[in-house]
């Protein structure tokens, strides 16, 4: 088991009123699947999704990530932890624009402190396993969407995460695009990595393993 | 991770050109300001602190009643003062007398002419000062009457070499100490650097008291200037009560009250305001210290308030990096390295443009300025470096890192109340100095020009000045007759001392109806020629002049109106008093006028008509004819002194002299003045061009909703003229009490206006409309359709 929520709760008040963003959140996940978040817009997907990736905290529940309680750690245990395990897949790519595809592929090795040697070979790997070796010296404003969606997977897989988290990930793009990015997924997940993903799209969604549909903060 | 940041930096700085130069323009500007203004404080504050035994070092004031209420301190004392110190005060491990040649004194060597500074000391002059000696020996080379210690420059002017010039001897002429003698060289000296004192000659204090009239050898005649070095330990204050008392002990007429000042702090704190140092060049120092930090404050400002008004901008980068696992830690470090980096770009441009700059700025400050990159300056350079990028950078380094990438997931940043408030408040502290400093040089500028356009109750236009020396000493008369002659001099005559430095004072006069305060009065007096008044054209108020009188005359004077007033005299042409000697009768009073800096109010005055002692001839010419009447008068001057240059100096050129610090301040205020107010508008700019974006579609719902575009606009611009405002509010009390209390060093300034005060703040106002009008004009009269479609 890769992760397990228990009970999650999430509110905010406002006028005086509690409104729930999630409600009573129950679910497993293993190692290798592939799970589709679906729900209308205001359903709760990206809140949920964030606090699977512990950007965003909850407010009762029980979090088990490996053999970690989320919900007991530390603000940098917990952030050490997401680092080490996940990665993020967003909407709208989030490269950076000052950097080449290249530099950015490199920008999470540097945090994570790995030597110039390391970093180059891994960077080179990942260039040559998504077929972009010729691009890596362009800026993202010079890559089409799919591009640097490509790109942005390629850096969200760089350190070896356990789970890829995406927001939509194809919402920017055209469908044929969409459909490489999806693809993609499909691939990685044969591989064995665990990919959770928020879609409005069924016929994304149809690539998962496993649909949780949210409504009004509530699995239905 | 080090060579990441830069890279980033630079592509930042490429991308968002506008902003990074404001911060590049202004840090360096400011950091310019810092590394000039240092270089001219250090400059001041080294002066004569290269004195060995300088914590020991005093010299002498007096403190003397002037009868009007309040002190006078001189730095003048009785040549009996050097003796008394020595035998009397056991605390007094040595003392020197000094007496300064007033201007200079001719110096020959066979057919070789030169005007050279000086003065008289006593024996242990070169053991108290530190003026080294190239040769001779230190403790024996004043100790003959004929000796004389002279510069190595002038050796070399006169000898060729300083090496043939000890041992010879030289003729050295002064007219208004009546001193024309042969000398013989024994020691010469090189002046250090900083030494605020530069002279060519040092004579035995023995020729002085030689020459001097045994008469005027007493505790009411001040001549010299004493020093004495105090022994280890002794405490200053207790000493100074201790010899409080010193001259009326030893005559019980002298209302004088003795104190010990540090010679060191005669450079900067060379101001005395009813018995004690009050400020004096040190004001300038610390003024000028003050602006610079604050500009390079103002710049700060610009790159903290346009880092965190971007922030948006950047937030994205600091989300994404936070998300793929960046520590908050090391996005501080990146923020910071950034700051730090422009810091060091913008101090390597400083430094670049003080190198080339600094021939003017030397001139403008009138001094002989170095940029010499010493261990010092390196090390001050890079710590002004390091807390400018880190003040600059820290605020942004940790508004921009504190948010949660969840925001970033979201796009957008949460703008606080408080946050919006700092950012308000600094474009205020900007706009507030730059207003203080607008104000300030205003204040200035037209004080000096009211002090220079006053009516001084002399006509200082087209005077010419020039010592009498050489064949002037004998025939002074006959030269000043043929003077007259040429076509397009209007007048001429002569006076003791200068007109602009009129040092010489007495008191314990008598007359009738004579009251017991105005005894204490002290009266400046100067021998005068009998035209002295129609040359100078000073106005008689009653009376006659000298101008039928002859010279020399021992029972006639002349008081201005000051005088009379002060000494109660109701009718006094024809009263007969006793000043500067008995019996002398009034024969007329003058109208007030000015010789001193307007900073001094006018003492009561006596004019003598005599021609001992007089030092200076005055030539009034008629406008127009200065060049001719100039080459005529050079002509004459070599008949009376062959192989002497034709020395001379302009009146006006004297008075403007006397205000030279005011007016190099005037002229550093203004240069920093108009610097602060450039680089708080450039952060306006930025700030103005980035809101007004901001606002684009705001701003174009509005005029969907019918605002018009001057509506619009009035919007955008008066968000900014708002702050300007309460800048004007804040600053205008302030202002008014910083000017009060300057002018009230001024014994004669303008009064204050109120549109002085709000002059400045519409200044203000209208720099900043517009710096940010065409930012707003811009948004204003964007289309709706095209910056709501881009939503």
């Amino acid at each position: 088991m890769l992760l397990q929520l228990k009970n999650i709760f999430k509110w905010v008040n406002s006028g005086g009123q509690r409104i729930f963003l999630l409600k009573d959140i129950n679910f497993e996940v293993s190692e290798g699947e592939f799970i589709s978040i679906m729900g209308p817009s205001g359903s709760g997907k990206s809140t949920l999704l964030n606090v699977i990736g512990m950007l965003d905290g909850f407010n009762e529940g029980e979090y088990h990530f490996l053999d970690e309680s989320v919900h007991s750690l530390k603000e940098k245990h917990r952030s050490n932890l997401y680092k080490e395990y996940i990665g993020f897949v967003f909407q709208s790519y989030h490269l950076l624009d000052d950097l080449t595809v290249k530099e950015n592929l490199e920008m999470p090795l540097l945090y994570k402190k790995y030597g110039s040697s390391e970093r180059k070979a891994k960077v080179a790997d990942m260039l040559d396993r998504f077929n972009i070796v010729g691009k890596k010296d362009l800026f993202p404003a010079q890559l089409s969407g799919g591009q640097q969606q490509l790109v942005g997977i390629a850096r969200a897989l760089i350190s070896n995460p356990k789970l890829i988290l995406a927001d939509e990930p194809t919402g920017n793009l055209n469908s044929k695009q969409g459909e490489e990015i999806m693809e993609l997924f499909r691939q990685l997940n044969d591989e064995g990595v665990t990919i959770i993903q928020v879609t409005h799209s069924e016929k994304n969604a149809a690539y998962g393993s496993r649909i949780i549909n949210l409504l009004d903060g509530r699995m239905v | 991770m080090l060579k990441n940041h830069i890279k980033l930096f630079l592509r930042n700085s490429f991308r968002n050109k506008s902003t990074f130069l404001i911060n590049l323009i202004g840090l360096s500007s400011g950091l310019t300001c810092v590394l000039l203004v240092y270089l001219w404080v250090s400059d001041e504050l080294v002066k004569d602190t290269f004195h060995s035994n300088k914590e020991h070092l005093y010299q002498v004031f007096r403190n003397v009643p002037n009868g009007q209420g309040s002190l006078n301190t001189y730095t003048s004392n009785s040549s009996m003062m050097l003796t008394a110190l020595q035998q009397e005060v056991p605390e007094v491990d040595m003392a020197v007398a000094i007496f300064r040649i007033n201007g200079t004194a001719l110096v020959e060597n066979k057919n070789k002419k030169l005007r050279g500074a000086g003065f008289f000391a006593s024996e242990d002059y070169f053991n108290m000062f530190s003026i080294p000696l190239v040769s001779g020996n230190k403790s024996t080379v004043l100790k003959d009457v004929n000796s004389i210690a002279i510069s190595k420059k002038l050796a070399s002017t006169l000898f060729g070499s300083k090496d043939s010039a000890i041992g010879k001897s030289l003729i050295l002429k002064n007219s208004e100490d009546e001193l024309e003698d042969v000398f013989t060289i024994n020691g010469i000296f090189e002046i250090p650097e900083n030494s605020s004192e530069n002279f060519d000659f040092v004579l035995s204090y023995k020729k002085f008291l030689q020459n001097r009239d045994p008469s005027d050898i007493h505790w009411g005649s001040n001549s010299s200037n004493i020093f004495a070095l105090l022994k280890t330990g002794v405490q200053i204050e207790g000493f100074n009560s201790k010899i409080e008392n010193f001259i009326k002990d030893k005559d019980s007429e002298n209302q004088a009250s003795v104190f010990l000042g540090l010679y060191a702090n005669n450079y900067l704190k060379n101001r005395f305001v009813n018995g004690k140092r009050s400020g004096g060049r040190i004001t300038y120092v610390i003024l000028l210290s003050i602006i610079a930090f604050f500009i390079l404050s103002i710049a700060c400002i610009n790159f903290i308030n346009l880092s965190t008004a971007k922030a948006s901008k950047r937030i994205k980068e600091i989300g994404v990096k936070k998300v793929i696992g960046a520590e908050r830690k090391s996005l501080i470090l990146q923020f910071l390295t950034e700051s730090l980096l422009l810091t060091f770009l913008s101090l390597a441009i400083a430094c670049t443009v003080v190198i080339l700059i600094l021939p003017w700025f030397s001139n403008l400050t009138g001094k002989e300025l170095t940029l010499s990159f010493d261990s010092n300056l390196i090390l001050l350079l890079t710590i002004i470096t390091l807390f400018t990028g880190l003040v600059a950078g820290i605020y942004p380094a940790f508004y921009l890192t504190k948010f949660n990438a969840l925001y970033v997931l979201k796009g957008k940043i949460p703008t606080s109340f408080g946050e919006l408030m700092i950012r308000k408040g600094l474009v205020i502290f900007q706009f507030s100095i730059s207003i203080l400093l607008l104000i300030a040089v205003s204040i200035i500028y037209m004080q000096l020009d009211f002090i220079q356009s006053k009516n001084l109750g002399l006509d200082k236009d087209h005077v010419i000045a020039l010592e009498r020396q050489d064949g002037l000493i004998k025939n002074m008369d006959a030269f000043l007759e043929e003077a007259k002659n040429i076509n397009g001099v209007i007048n001429a005559s002569y006076m003791q001392g200068s007109i602009t430095n009129f040092s010489n004072s007495s008191s314990n006069h008598r007359w009738p109806g004579q009251s017991e305060e105005s005894k204490k009065l002290t009266f400046r007096h100067a021998h005068v020629g009998p035209t002295f008044i129609e040359t100078m054209g000073i106005e008689m108020k009653e009376g006659r002049s000298y101008a039928r009188e002859t010279p020399n005359n021992n029972s006639k004077i002349i008081l201005n109106e000051t005088a009379v007033k002060l000494m109660g005299l109701e009718n006094p042409v024809g009263t007969v008093i006793d000043m500067r000697g008995p019996n002398r009768e009034i024969i007329g009073v003058v109208k007030d006028f000015n010789i001193q800096s307007l900073y001094q109010e006018i003492t009561p005055m006596a004019l003598l008509c005599r021609t001992e002692w007089v030092s200076t001839l005055l030539i009034k010419i008629k406008a127009g004819e200065e060049s001719q009447v100039i080459s005529d008068l050079t002509k004459l001057h070599e008949e009376f002194n062959p192989g002497l240059a034709f020395d001379f100096q302009f009146l006006d050129a004297q008075y403007e002299q006397l205000y030279l610090s005011e007016q190099r301040v005037a002229l550093l205020s203004k240069y920093f003045a108009g610097l602060a107010i450039l680089i708080s508008c450039l952060g306006l700019f930025g700030l103005a061009a980035f809101t007004a974006n901001l606002r684009k579609k705001e701003i174009n719902i509005r005029k969907v909703l019918g605002q018009t575009t001057s509506q619009a606009f009035v919007m955008l611009s008066s968000e900014f003229v708002k702050l300007v405002l309460v800048a004007i509010f804040f600053t205008l009390p302030i202002a008014y009490l910083l000017a009060k209390d300057w002018l009230s060093g001024f014994a004669y300034h303008i009064s204050l206006q109120i549109w002085y005060f709000l002059g400045a703040g519409l200044i203000a106002v209208l720099v900043s409309l517009f710096t940010v009008a065409g930012q707003a004009l811009l948004v204003a009269n964007s289309s709706p359709a095209n910056a709501l479609r881009q939503e």
